[in-house]
């Protein structure tokens, strides 16, 4: 009796009810060309199994985790102290349900789903994250867009080359890739202090289409420099690039034009 | 609750997308790009399915998506160290599992989704199937020529190392 080879990959793989099983046994004691395919395909699976096995006990990267995962522990404890009947106690469990709450909204913002929200309701958040100590602000509204000015502006002007960023300054710029929009336009993708957006060239200014919280770096360090972006501003880029993104010789050129359309 | 069920799952998800994409950071930016879609519509997973196989499906969507814009979204990560970490393991299976995971990133990524949910994750067929939206019929015999592209690929490797001194 002759079996295919998917039947025996089959076997291999524990795939086969008790009759044919027991088939495929009593072939594979007499033939030993069979015993081998199926030796051939057990050690495949076995080999390839080892190879990823050591990934499911690495440490899961925090950024992976729901939000509800990170918070549930710290946010339910003190609720749950509160004896119900006490009014003191009630207005802690209150409070703490307040700061639950609370802790949840921050907490929800990091997640980059959120980024995809309209700048402009995003804007109120993190337009204080964006302007350190007594700078004036980074961004504005101007009508119903939202704009770069002061240190994002200039360093959207400026930087060019991956150069920028005046070490140590939290709240400095890194302008991370630029490039040319289907309809144009130059674009940059920026992270400035804990926000991290995409800025396109309007005329003279600026306009910010995109704005989310930036990755945290110094959450593990497991994020790097080029993904630093969320994803709510990686499909922004996805959405509007035309070709591949502009080396530095690229950026220096648009630079030079004052970041016009190319002719 | 049903956000600790997939957060129990994200080390089967983390190695899943290994399997397809073979850099970690590309492979966490992947289960990161998939959680956020299953958070987002965990209303469509009916209770009673498995929800590993319903989390698979969105990371297979979610690489498809990928690879098709992959070409440009290439430059835009940064380039991730090679494979696998050298850990405190012999340096012959670290070579052998080096050369599995390099060998399997080779594959066309039909192959790559089927060895990555039977071989990698070890989902029996009628799962992997489901999860593919394919008929298991079709599933055995992809996974066959999978396995067959997957041993040439690994002997013209020995073949490679070889030959070269």
């Amino acid at each position: 009796m002759t079996f295919s080879d998917d039947i025996l990959m089959a076997y291999a793989d524990g795939e086969l009810d008790p009759a044919e099983r027991a088939a495929i046994e009593r072939a594979m004691q007499a033939d030993p060309a069979i015993a081998a395919a199926v030796a051939r395909h057990r050690t495949l699976r076995d080999d390839v199994a080892a190879a990823f096995a050591d990934i499911l006990a690495e440490p899961v990267p925090a950024r992976l985790q729901p939000p509800r995962a990170q918070t549930q522990a710290p946010a339910q404890a003190p609720a749950l102290e509160a004896p119900p009947a006490n009014v003191a106690s009630l207005a802690a469990a209150r409070e703490a349900k307040d700061a639950r709450a609370a802790h949840e909204a921050r907490r929800r913002w990091s997640w980059p789903e959120w980024g995809a929200l309209a700048a402009m309701l995003v804007v109120g958040v993190l337009v204080g994250k964006l302007t350190p100590g007594g700078a004036p602000p980074a961004i504005a509204g101007s009508g119903n867009q939202v704009v770069a000015q002061g240190e994002l502006a200039a360093a959207l002007d400026r930087q060019v080359g991956g150069s920028g960023g005046n070490g140590g300054n939290a709240a400095a710029v890194r302008i991370g890739v630029s490039f040319a929009a289907r309809d144009g336009r130059y674009c940059r993708g920026f992270v400035m202090g804990s926000s991290a957006g995409l800025a396109c060239r309007d005329g003279d200014r600026w306009r910010i289409p995109v704005l989310a919280e930036a990755e945290p770096e110094s959450a593990g360090g497991y994020r790097q420099a080029g993904s630093a972006l969320p994803a709510a501003v990686l499909d922004a880029i996805d959405a509007r690039i035309a070709g591949k993104p502009l080396d530095a010789a690229g950026e220096a050129a648009a630079k030079a034009r004052g970041w016009r359309p190319a002719p | 609750m049903l956000a600790d069920e997939i957060a129990a799952l994200l080390p089967r998800m983390r190695r899943f997308a290994r399997a397809l994409t073979y850099h970690r950071e590309d492979a966490d930016d992947l289960v990161q790009i998939a959680m956020e879609r299953a958070l987002g519509r965990s209303e469509q997973w009916e209770p009673g399915t498995r929800l590993d196989s319903w989390l698979f499906r969105i990371i297979k969507n979610a690489w498809i998506d990928e690879v098709r814009s992959r070409t440009r979204r290439a430059e835009l990560f940064a380039p991730a160290e090679e494979g696998e970490h050298v850990g405190d393991d012999t340096a012959q299976a670290h070579q052998q599992r080096i050369a599995l995971q390099k060998a399997i990133s080779l594959l066309s990524e039909e192959h790559r989704l089927v060895v990555g949910l039977v071989l990698v994750d070890g989902l029996p067929y009628k799962e992997a199937a489901d999860v593919l939206e394919i008929p298991v019929g079709t599933l055995t015999s992809r996974l066959a020529r999978a396995r067959d592209a997957l041993q040439q690929l690994l002997a013209d490797q020995t073949d490679t190392t070889r030959r070269t001194p």
